[in-house]
Formats: structure tokens, C-alpha cells, sequence
């Protein structure tokens, strides 16, 4: 059996495959933008999980720190832990502050929690080097990107801070280096950073800022009981909002992920729309270059189904290597890629589904050109 | 019915165009040609050769009139089948000017299309092959590319293809046009000798005297119709 696609490829390989490559690229690049939007989704759980809370007790209304501001007393957290069960609870702050460095300052997403307190943010797992926080003042934790070293002192508000530990892959929800400072420090620095708020606050007749308030209450549940039972209990007893792990990542997720992945689903779409008008175009001049073959391979009667099988079956080709090209250049670029790229098998299969479904798109230009070829303009009329 | 004939036209018309751009070519031409017959067609340059023998070939709709290839009546002021294409690949073998060999297969395979076409199995599709290759002495060529052959060669290859499904009629369009005059020769002594073997009718056009003697009868385009010399 004469395989024509097969034929005419071998025909013309090196441009064949150049083609693909190129294609690849592209095909490649659409890897890496899904691999960013999996690494976002990644960096904003960090968080979550490293405390790996049962519930999120947060200001009536609101819907928790990642999402939108949140104020509660500390006190709080010792109502909690007299619900029944309830194993835990502790308190955390969430704030964005500025380090400074050598010159310039650096922005840090600083997690406040309670150094004697029973739940830590810091995953042992993630500590490379030094240790947690254990006073209540001037110590930090940095993470290892942030470029300090362990020892280092870094002026924060009035105050000197030592570096006791150093984390490895920890970022906010939203991809900011983490730090982690005591929570006195933490509503120490809300509060005092800087002269000139206070001065506007004190104007504006804020008074008394009540320095005991947090950005959540977390809490653990006893082994035994339903986690969304306490969280309704609470809600109906204290008036706040009461998340469960969950859903506090499923508002993740919604709030801070959605735009992105809107975002970069956009980016995604408009490349395969491009990578399938590539295809096309190529197609397209692929078929015109055989237009006087083509044409004699109708007058002498060849079938349609066996023109337009060698268009489509090219273009198939075309998209199928450019696919595995596309594999190998997103894995050999994303580690170059500042944040974090999470190339993931189940969703290269989709974009392979894609690639076929649009090859199958691109090659109707080709195969429209069959069908109405004249055959007699094969002998030039 | 004669069981000779091969082909046959009557009253066959074909005009290009309408209203003030019609283009009469062919007008009323009504002929008979039997089977084993060599036919040189001339006429002058635009004289509709190369419409009339469309036309026969079911790649060119005529106006009006009737073709029947062999005891089939293909046309009768239309189509009467709706797969031209299927008549042209199992009756009819075409040769022109150029070999037209398509670039990216090789010889065996460029013989071999048309019989995978027309539900040939591969065995008995590459023995006709080989035989013709053979038989046109390029037997050393068959999976030599068109490329890497003379155009001598490759219109022998040409004329191997319009061979290969066994037609009943061969339709050349100048075959020797491109070659010298010793080949040319060569070409239509083969094509009479076809002719003659195989029940074939076939209809050459060619601008070249020369190669009348070699051919069975002369028919001309005269005032659109034709005739015989
Ligand atoms: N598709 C077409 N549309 C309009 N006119 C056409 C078309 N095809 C052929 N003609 C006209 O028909 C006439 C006959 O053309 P044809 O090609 O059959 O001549 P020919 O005898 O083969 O000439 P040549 O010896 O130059 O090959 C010419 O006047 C040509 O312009
Ligand atoms: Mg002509």
C-alpha cells in the first residue's frame, strides 16, 4: 500500500520537521503558561496547608484573610477552645510589610502567630536551616529566596530583627516571599509602622487602635467529630464566619486563583487559536505546493478520499509532532522561569486533544483546495 | 451492438462562456473509433484538440451531444454517471505532454496508484508494474525517484502509468511533443504496437507530420467538427 502522506513527507523531511519545531515552540509555550497558573495554585495553598487547620474563624461577613480583610480579637481564641470539640485553636495575622536590603527594599508577606502557642505556620519540613520563632520579640524566619542568611539583622519599624530560620518554597496565596514574625511583633507593626499613620489616624479622631486584634482565629477539632458540625456551632453561638479547611480553599481558589486562571486561560486560548492559524497557513501553502499533483491525481481518477486522507493525515502529523516537540522545549525551559511552573501529565494530554481537534480544523483549508481543484487544470487548459 | 468500437460521438458539442463571450470550440463532431486503432487528431493551435479529447476523458463537461466508451453511454446531454472519476480510472489511460509523475513517489509506486484506486490488490498491481517497467526496458528503475530520471525515461514511465489499469482507450496529448525526433518514433511505434496488443484505441494529438505514417487514421478539427483524411 502506497501511504501518500507518508511518501510525500519523506519527500520533504527537513522542512517538515523545522515546521513542527516551530509549531512546538508555540505548542510549548502554551505548556508553560498552564505550568504558571498550576504553580500559582500551588504557591496559594502553601499556606493553608503548612497550618493545616480544621477551621478558619474569621470576621461576621467576611471571607477570611485570603480573601479580603478580616479583623477579630485575640481573646477569641479562648472561646473557641471551650466549644465542644475542639482540640486547638491559636491565632494568626496576615500583613505585607517591607524589608530592607542593602539599598533597596524587598515586599514579604509577614505571617504573625503565637510562639507559645499550640499551632505553628512553620512546616518542619520546609525549615532548612535555624529554628522556629521561641520569643515573643524581634525574631523572624525568612524564607530563602528573600536572600538573607541566618544571623542576619533586619531593621523593621523601631526595631532590630535577628534571623533565626530560614524556610525553603514557602510564598503567600497570592506568590509573595514569606516571613514569619511573633504575634505581639506582627500587631506591634500594624499598629506602630509608621509615625505618619498614626498622625493621620489620630487627625481623622481613630484614637485608640485596639492592638489586640487578629486576622483570624485557627483551630483543630478533636478526632471523633465532624468538623462542619463545630464550624455551624460557632457561627451560631459567636457570629463569625466559620470556614473549614475546604472551603477556605475552595475561597482560595475562587477569589485569589480565579482571576489568575482567567488570565492565563485567555493567554492559552489566544496561543492555540494562533497555533491553529499557523497550522493552517501552513497547510494551506503545503497544499498549494501540490496543487499540480494533486490535480493529476484527479484527472487520472484517483478518489477524493485519498487526496484529502494525505492533507489530513500531513497535518495530523504536523500537530502530533509539534506536540511532542512542544513537550520537550516546555521541559527544558520551565526551571528557568522565576516562579514556580507545575508542568502536569493530565493537562499536556488535554493540550494533545486540543492539537488534534485543531489540526483536524487546519486541515479543512487543505482539504476545501481538493475538493475543488480543477482536474483539468492539471495540463494547463 | 458492434463489439468493436471503442468509442463513439455524435452531434458532440462544447462552447466556453455565454452571451457576447460565448466561445464556440467544438460543433456537431460525430465520430467512431474502433478498438485497436491508433488515431492522430490534428488541428491548429486552439483548434479544441485538447477540449475534444476532455471531453472524452469525462474531465470536461461538453455542451450537448452524446460519448459512449465502449458499450457504456456516459454522456447524453449530461452525465449519466455522477463518478466521472471512476470512469476515467478503470477505461481510460491519459499521456501528455509532460509526464506529470508525481515528485515524491517513486517509479513502482507512481505505476502502483492507480490500481491501490481502483481496489487492486498490492501483488498483482506491482507484477503489471514490474511488467511494463520491463517492457520499457527501465525494469533498473522502479524505485528510482522522478526526479532522478531522463525526461526520456520518465515519459516512458508516463505512458507505463496510463497503461497499468488496462484501459480501453488511451487519450495522449502531444506525448512526443518534448522528445527528439528518434524517440518520438520510438514513442508512437510503441503506442501502435499497444494498439494492436492490447484492444487498445487510443487518440494522439501531435503537431509533428512525421509521425502520421505510423498512425492507423487522421482525424482533423474542420470548422469546429471533425473529419477523417
Ligand atoms: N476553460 C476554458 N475557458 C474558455 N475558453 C477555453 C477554455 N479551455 C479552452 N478554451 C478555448 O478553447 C479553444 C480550444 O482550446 P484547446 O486547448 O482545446 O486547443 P488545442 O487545440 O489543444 O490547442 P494547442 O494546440 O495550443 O494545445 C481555445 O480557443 C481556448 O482559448
Ligand atoms: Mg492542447
Amino acid at each position: 500500500m502506497i501511504h501518500l502522506a507518508k511518501e510525500d513527507i519523506r519527500h520533504t523531511l527537513g522542512k517538515f520537521i523545522v515546521t513542527a519545531m516551530g509549531v512546538g515552540m508555540l505548542l510549548g509555550i502554551v505548556l508553560i503558561m498552564i505550568g504558571v497558573y498550576r504553580g500559582m495554585i500551588v504557591d496559594a495553598e502553601v499556606l493553608l496547608n503548612d497550618l493545616n487547620v480544621d477551621l478558619w474563624i474569621v470576621q461576621e461577613g467576611t471571607l477570611g484573610p485570603f480573601a479580603e480583610a478580616s479583623r477579630v480579637h485575640d481573646d477569641l481564641q479562648y472561646t473557641i477552645r471551650s466549644f465542644q470539640g475542639i482540640e486547638k485553636s491559636g491565632i494568626i495575622t496576615f500583613q505585607n510589610i517591607q524589608l530592607p536590603k542593602k539599598k533597596s527594599k524587598i515586599r514579604v508577606f509577614a505571617v504573625g502567630y503565637d510562639v507559645y502557642g499550640s499551632i505553628s505556620p512553620i512546616n518542619p519540613a520546609r525549615l532548612t536551616s535555624g529554628r522556629p520563632l521561641k520569643t515573643d520579640h524581634y525574631e523572624i524566619v525568612v524564607t530563602d529566596k528573600t536572600g538573607f542568611s541566618l544571623h542576619d539583622k533586619i531593621q523593621l519599624g523601631r526595631n532590630i530583627y535577628t534571623v533565626v530560620g530560614i524556610t525553603h518554597g514557602t510564598v503567600s496565596s497570592g506568590g509573595d516571599l514569606l516571613v514569619y514574625i511573633s504575634i505581639k511583633d506582627a500587631q506591634e507593626l500594624q499598629f506602630s509602622y509608621s509615625n505618619k499613620r498614626i498622625q493621620t489616624d489620630r487627625a481623622r479622631g481613630i484614637v485608640n487602635r485596639d492592638t489586640h486584634m487578629v486576622n483570624a482565629v485557627i483551630a483543630t477539632v478533636l478526632p471523633g467529630y465532624d468538623t462542619e458540625t463545630v464550624a455551624r456551632n460557632i457561627h451560631k453561638w459567636q457570629h463569625k464566619s466559620v470556614y473549614t479547611k475546604d472551603r477556605q480553599r475552595a475561597v482560595l481558589t475562587k477569589y485569589v486563583v480565579e482571576k489568575a486562571s482567567k488570565q492565563i486561560g485567555m493567554f492559552t486560548a489566544i496561543l492555540v487559536i494562533v497555533a491553529t492559524i499557523i497550522i493552517s497557513l501552513i497547510i494551506y501553502t503545503m497544499t498549494l505546493e501540490k496543487m499540480k499533483e494533486i490535480s493529476i491525481m484527479k484527472l487520472m481518477g484517483l478518489p477524493n478520499s485519498m487526496i484529502v486522507r494525505m492533507i489530513v493525515e500531513e497535518t495530523l502529523l504536523l500537530g502530533i509532532l509539534a506536540f511532542i516537540f512542544g513537550n520537550i522545549f516546555s521541559h527544558l525551559i520551565y526551571s528557568k522561569f522565576p516562579k514556580r511552573v507545575v508542568l502536569e501529565i493530565p493537562d499536556a494530554w488535554i493540550l494533545f486533544g486540543v492539537v488534534v481537534v485543531a489540526s483536524i480544523a487546519a486541515s479543512f483549508v487543505g482539504v476545501k483546495k481538493v475538493i475543488n481543484a480543477d482536474p483539468a487544470s492539471a495540463i494547463g487548459g | 451492438m458492434n463489439k468493436k468500437i471503442a468509442i463513439r460521438a455524435e452531434n458532440l458539442c462544447k462552447s466556453f462562456g455565454d452571451g457576447d463571450s460565448l466561445v464556440e470550440v467544438i460543433k456537431n463532431a460525430s465520430f467512431t473509433i474502433n478498438k485497436g486503432e491508433l488515431i492522430a487528431l490534428i488541428a491548429p493551435s486552439g483548434g479544441g484538440k485538447t477540449t475534444l479529447l476532455m471531453m472524452i476523458g469525462c474531465v470536461e463537461e461538453p455542451t450537448s451531444g452524446k460519448i459512449r466508451l465502449g458499450d457504456e453511454t456516459v454522456y447524453d446531454d449530461k452525465w449519466l454517471t455522477r463518478e466521472t472519476r471512476k470512469i476515467r480510472r478503470e477505461k481510460i489511460g491519459f499521456i501528455f505532454q509532460a509526464h506529470y509523475l508525481i515528485p515524491f513517489l517513486n517509479i513502482i509506486d507512481n505505476l502502483t496508484l492507480l490500481p491501490q484506486a481502483n481496489k487492486i490488490d498490492e501483488k498483482t498491481a506491482k507484477k503489471k508494474a514490474e511488467e511494463l517497467l520491463h517492457y520499457f526496458g527501465i525494469a533498473d528503475k522502479a524505485k528510482a525517484m522522478p526526479s532522478q530520471l531522463s525526461g526520456g525515461q520518465n515519459q516512458r514511465v508516463a505512458i507505463a502509468r496510463a497503461l497499468v489499469n488496462n484501459p480501453q482507450i488511451i487519450l495522449a496529448d502531444e506525448p512526443t511533443a518534448a522528445l527528439d525526433m528518434q524517440r518520438s518514433v520510438d514513442v508512437v511505434k510503441m503506442l501502435k504496437q499497444i494498439a494492436e496488443e492490447q484492444e487498445v484505441a487510443i487518440i494522439m494529438v501531435t503537431h509533428d507530420d512525421r509521425m502520421l505514417p505510423y498512425c492507423d487514421r487522421i482525424m482533423k478539427i474542420k470548422n469546429m467538427a471533425t473529419v477523417f483524411e
